[in-house]
């Protein structure tokens, strides 16, 4: 009985824990505004130059030393095929944290402006349109309709495949 | 505490039995070629005994049991009763190899599991055939090995913690039928306990056009909580018996009873897992056992209809998540009792240099709070003279002899050449030469690969070797050295050679090369590591090498490492491996390109020469009367801008090609610790890593052997006006 009843009290209480609120992070891109989950975010930095790598798709715009860890570092822009990300007073590298394959790999992408902490209610986040966005559609997680303006939600793990940006990087040093 | 005490305890049982184990197989293999000493047996004897002893210890009777019937066989041979002949030897050797299985269980903790039950009752059995040559006093003591199954039993029968009875009953769909009603039994069995959890199985339930309202599709699983005995319980179900299947688990049943439970019963058992796992029956460590032991035993492919339901009706169960959770703990504590065993006299060296790093550094202090610069200047000079002699110190303790990796390569020559019927020698050589331990680890399985191939394929069999003049036995040899930072290893035997024409001719078949490119010996025998080639099983009998080798170079380039045959046709084949020295730090050479900054291996590095603003037009230099290729940096890595003043040029070797690159600047050596570049960058070439430079920023280390083959590709189609108006 007594395991039965465990059992039970437990999953009750996930239930009352279980999130109601998403914190994403907006962040500005050229002219659009962007948001990452929370989760994903491991810290904010300014940028502060970095090294580049030869023969590398043009979105990984290099590494750089992160206390002694080496991070490499996309530009979000070039990877949604845009401009090159101009390097400006409030440029700066967000550190994210992907997954891949259960090991976790750091990575920097370089951001016009970071601008706030929304907590958003689960289902205020609608699905993302089958059309009418610029960029690739599976790079969107969902879309956030705050004060009248669209945000996109990236979906981070799309946008930041390490397969993916391997391949790219093995085909990029072959073709050399 | 007590328990992580003793599970470091465990963890050098494991390892001390290994080396047991290692010391009695070479001391077998001894025996065998070179024949028998006394102080061979005791050598096996002793290993056998201190095994036997130390499980003793952790009361690990499956290992102590076995062993203590191959240690009263070897009393025999060493007090002369019974003589060591060739079949002994083999069986010996198994014993062994099962050993160390029982090891390798109790490393992982699934002692409590018997490894190879078949391998143990035959090995136990031919063990005791000599022993009953001698004796027969023996044979009562080893009586209870005859069933292993009792014995395991024993071990294993721990009953699960569990104090209710456990009931599964599966109705025929004839009961409603018979007039029964499932429920009224339930109400019966109500007064003889308490029904503490009922689980109602509805998997049977067909669609709803295929209902038939009149068939029972129900079955339950019961946690029953009673004083009752089973025959009152059962007595419940009489009337239905004939119409049903019943099982039923006093409380505490072993779980044994409850694996057989899953066995009987119609549903799947990860499905069944989570019902007992839900009804609080087993608990999830319980499930994991009988789980792992349900896989451990053959069992008939289920259709492959029940298997495709089974995936979607199952969709990955509590149970996976609780019992990877398990396994990752488990995992973790494997992780942490990895053993190197370091030479105290290494240890003395490096305590000794921190010693006088501390005084170095407070000489240090002392010399700065004075403001005396020229003082600090030196201090600080001998302390970086400390800490390279430190770093090469501490980089020291991780190496350890090859020897090590060489050591079970007697046992697989000789297994695989009674295998293939051939008579094969091996001689190791240099098998003191050091290299790291993470690299010996991952050696082992490339080499016993190429070894296999030397030997299946190189080798010829004897009729065939005496008929091309040679003689009779073919032999294989292992070879290490160290050369210029780099340590080699090689594999080479006396066999028929690569066939240059045989691999020519598959390549092209396979459209790897072609009709009109001429290739040089080493161009072609290098198209035997490419992916593809070599599962062609034709290829691999008549022209000998190649099965999976694209996979030996793979596993050796992730070592940052490279692998290249060496033949001569009718004669032999040598294959080298060639491996970075450590995986750490390296001295590096650091250079520029416009603001870059790179790195290459100082060992490498040849020479630097100034390069004359009228050369290099072409991708060919005139060095000292030599041709030699090169390529500009700034253009390969596509750097804007132009040198400022005269570019240099730095000579790099690898292996046996040279090669030069073109830099702006040469800023000089400096010790390089290695950051891997991680995942993203795995496919890149051209890079081997990267290093943080003193000012903090990211520096990128160069892959030599990679800009060597692209400088000499370039230079081909270069007209070789050099080498005609060098000298």
């Amino acid at each position: 009985m007594s395991s039965l009843a465990i059992h039970h009290q437990g999953r009750a209480l996930a239930i009352a824990e279980a999130p109601l609120t998403q914190q994403f992070l907006t962040l500005t891109l050229g002219q659009e505004l962007y948001a990452l989950p929370i989760e994903h975010i491991r810290e904010i930095i300014e940028f502060g130059g970095l090294t580049e790598i030869p023969m590398m798709p043009e979105f990984l715009r290099g590494v750089i030393n992160l206390r002694g860890a080496v991070v490499p570092v996309v530009d979000l822009s070039v990877r949604f095929g845009r401009q090159r990300t101009a390097i400006g007073r409030r440029t700066c590298i967000v550190i994210v944290e992907v997954e891949q394959e259960g090991a976790a790999q750091m990575l920097g992408i370089i951001v016009d402006a970071v601008n706030e902490v929304l907590a958003v209610d689960a289902n205020q986040v609608e699905t993302r349109p089958a059309f009418g966005a610029r960029i690739r559609a599976d790079f969107i997680a969902g879309i956030l309709n705050q004060n009248e303006q669209f945000v996109i939600v990236l979906d981070i793990r799309q946008v930041l495949s390490v397969e993916e940006i391997c391949e790219l990087v093995g085909m990029a040093s072959l073709e050399k | 505490m007590l328990i992580v005490n003793l599970d470091s305890a465990r963890g050098a049982l494991v390892q001390e039995g290994r080396e047991l184990l290692a010391a009695m197989e070479e001391a077998l293999l001894a025996i065998e070629t070179e024949g028998y000493t006394e102080e061979r047996v005791n050598a096996i004897f002793r290993a056998a005994h201190t095994i036997k002893g130390s499980a003793g210890l952790f009361g690990l009777e499956s290992l102590v049991n076995f062993t203590h019937v191959a240690e009263s066989l070897l009393d025999r041979v060493r007090t002369g009763e019974l003589f060591v002949e060739g079949a002994m030897l083999s069986l010996l050797l198994t014993c062994g190899d099962y050993i160390g299985s029982l090891l390798s269980a109790v490393e992982i903790g699934t002692e409590a599991q018997e490894p190879d039950e078949a391998l143990r009752a035959w090995l136990l059995t031919q063990l005791q055939e000599y022993l009953d040559g001698t004796a027969s006093d023996t044979a009562q003591e080893v009586a209870p090995f005859d069933e292993p199954y009792a014995r395991v039993d024993v071990l294993q029968g721990e009953p699960v913690s569990s104090d209710l009875w456990h009931l599964s009953w599966r109705l025929s769909p004839e009961v409603l039928r018979n007039g029964m009603d499932p429920l009224s039994f339930l109400r019966y069995l109500g007064k003889l306990g308490r029904i503490v959890y009922l689980h109602t199985i509805t998997d049977r339930l067909p669609a709803l056009g295929d209902f038939e309202a009149e068939a029972c599709y129900l079955g339950f699983e019961l946690e029953f909580e009673s004083n009752a005995s089973r025959q009152e319980i059962e007595s419940v179900f009489e009337f239905v018996l004939e119409d049903c299947l019943l099982r039923i688990l006093p409380p505490h049943s072993q779980i044994e009873e409850y694996l057989r439970l899953i066995r009987e019963l119609p549903e799947s058992p990860q499905r069944l897992g989570e019902i007992l796992l839900q009804s609080g029956a087993l608990t999830p460590n319980e499930l994991d056992q009988v789980l792992t032991r349900q896989h451990a035993e053959p069992q008939p492919a289920p259709p492959l209809g029940t298997l495709l339901l089974e995936s979607q009706l199952v969709p990955q169960p509590v149970v996976a998540a609780a019992l990877s959770k398990q396994k990752q703990v488990e995992d973790k504590r494997n992780h942490e009792q990895v053993f190197i065993k370091v030479e105290v006299g290494k240890l003395d060296q490096l305590i000794n240099l921190v010693g006088e790093l501390v005084i170095a550094g407070a000489a240090t202090n002392l010399h700065a709070l004075r403001r005396d610069m020229d003082m600090v200047e030196e201090a600080a000079q001998a302390m970086s003279v400390l800490v390279e002699s430190i770093r090469d110190a501490s980089l020291s303790l991780r190496m350890v002899a090859i020897g090590e990796v060489f050591q079970r390569f007697p046992r697989v020559v000789r297994d695989i050449s009674k295998e293939l019927g051939k008579d094969i020698q091996l001689l190791v050589t240099g098998a003191d030469t050091e290299l790291d331990k993470s690299m010996v680890e991952r050696l082992a399985d490339p080499l016993m690969h190429i070894v296999r191939n030397a030997m299946d394929h190189g080798i010829e069999t004897a009729e065939e070797r005496l008929a091309s003049g040679k003689v009779a036995s073919g032999s294989l040899r292992l070879n290490a050295y160290h050369e210029s930072g780099s340590i080699v290893i090689e594999v080479s035997d006396d066999g028929r050679g690569l066939d240059r024409q045989r691999i020519l001719d598959k390549a092209l078949q396979r459209g790897l090369v072609q009709p009109d490119q001429s290739l040089s010996d080493a161009e072609v025998y290098r198209l035997i590591f490419e992916p593809g080639f070599s599962t062609a099983e034709q290829v691999t009998n008549l022209s000998g090498r190649g099965v999976g080798m694209d996979v030996v170079r793979r596993n050796i380039e992730l070592l940052r490492g490279e692998v290249e045959v060496l033949s001569e046709f009718g004669r032999g084949a040598t294959v080298r491996i060639r491996l970075p020295l450590t995986l750490a730090i390296i001295d590096g050479f650091q250079v520029m390109v416009g603001d870059e900054h790179f790195v290459l291996p100082l060992e490498q590095v040849i020479e630097c020469v100034d390069l004359p603003p009228q050369e290099g037009r072409h991708h060919l230099i005139n060095l000292r009367g030599e041709p030699l290729p090169f390529l500009r940096l700034r253009e390969l890595f596509n750097i804007g801008g132009r040198a400022s003043g005269r570019e240099s040029l730095v000579v790099l070797q690898h292996g046996n090609s040279r090669a030069g690159v073109v830099v702006d600047q040469l800023v000089g050596e400096f010790q390089a610790v290695i950051k891997p570049l991680g995942m993203l960058f795995q496919k890149s070439r051209g890079l081997s890593g990267s290093t943080i430079l003193g000012d903090g920023r990211v520096a990128l280390i160069l892959d030599v052997a990679n800009l060597l083959q692209r400088a000499s590709a370039l230079s081909v189609g270069t007209p070789v006006r050099v080498s005609a108006g060098g000298a």
